[in-house]
């Protein structure tokens, strides 16, 4: 009966998520002023062929340096995780 | 066409690793199934004309994500129990 | 003391230059072809990854040091900061690309429209990709070796 019904709520699930799918537009994005902006002037302002990185690095600079900066805050908490106490002196390693 | 038959061979590969994860039993070779799964996502993203998305998803999902499962199964037992 | 077999292990040996030399194409390139920092360096620790699998912990912490991992994240982050503050000395806003169309490093400049593109380009972007790709390297290695040690030492 519950393998039955775990069935059923799978079902009901992934149908909702394919109607929603059926709402969606690929391959005809709404137009936007921003996205001309930058492939008429991106390759003559910063030099660069790839306009990818052009956005992430140059026009959207402080979204790279919040990104490194989570990454860097990640590692210190998975560092201080796997830290091992050895009586209130933290153990030396390497 | 051939694009068309690339989606179809890609989506139908997702769905079958993704069940090859449930399975195995042997949590190693679920792992590395799950692994597939992660490139067979990044091939997608190629597909759709993304390259960018497509090598960090192979270099996380496929590489990283592998790898500290099968540091996780190296701290446990590597076959799954029978009876649950 | 918990290893893989042989074959893993010389497999681990033999990929390891190719994928972490890939690795560096993807970060020096990054202003030219697909990809940039964040993808070169995870790339590069899917080799060291590849390494920290096959081995064990006691033969890992010879060939990788904690220590050096922990300054080169540092170092890359200081690097993508210090590139933005660069200008600033000058007399630029944060983060401006003084350095693009200048004729110095990285200086030259290029036309409208589909070219092969040139390497000496972009101004600072190669710098940033270079400092965010050292430290994602550094950071996402630390990661896999934390997890590696602290089961070592449990079991121990």
């Amino acid at each position: 009966m519950r393998r039955y019904l775990s069935v059923a709520v799978m079902l009901i699930l992934a149908a909702f998520l394919m109607f929603i799918v059926t709402g969606l537009t690929f391959g005809n994005p709404q137009y936007a002023d921003m996205d001309d902006y930058f492939i008429q002037n991106g390759q003559e302002q910063i030099a660069t062929n790839n306009i990818v990185t052009t956005i992430v690095f140059d026009y959207r600079g402080f979204d790279t340096l919040g990104e490194s900066t989570v990454l860097f805050t990640a590692v210190i908490g998975v560092a201080m995780l796997f830290r091992k106490f050895t009586g209130g002196e933290y153990d030396e390693d390497e | 066409m051939i694009e068309m038959l690339a989606h179809i061979l890609v989506l139908a590969g997702l769905v079958i690793s993704a069940l090859l994860v449930f399975y195995f039993r042997d949590l190693m070779a679920a792992a590395l199934a799950s692994g597939f799964f992660s490139f067979l996502i990044s091939l997608e993203f190629y597909i759709l004309q993304a390259p960018d998305v497509a090598i960090s998803q192979a270099g996380i999902g496929a590489g990283l994500t592998t790898a500290i499962f099968i540091i996780a199964i190296r701290g446990t037992q590597r076959y799954e129990e029978a009876g649950k | 003391m918990m290893r893989m077999s042989k074959i893993v292990r010389t497999c681990a040996d033999l990929m390891y230059p190719f994928v972490v030399i890939f690795g560096w194409y993807v970060i020096m390139h990054g202003h030219l072809t697909p990809g940039g920092g964040f993808q070169g360096g995870a790339v590069v620790a899917t080799g060291a990854a590849l390494v920290i699998v096959a081995y064990s912990y006691q033969e890992i912490t010879s060939m990788l040091k904690k220590a050096v991992l922990m300054v080169q994240e540092s170092t890359g982050l200081l690097l993508f900061i210090g590139a933005g503050l660069g200008g600033m000395v000058l007399g630029f806003p944060f983060f401006f690309n003084w350095l693009a169309n200048s004729g110095s490093l990285f200086g030259m400049s290029v036309p409208y429209g589909p070219n092969p593109g040139e390497l000496n380009t972009a101004g600072f972007l190669p710098l940033m990709n270079i400092a965010v790709g050292i430290e994602v390297w550094g950071g996402l290695t630390l990661v896999i070796l934390y997890l590696l040690s602290g089961l070592e030492k449990g079991e121990a």
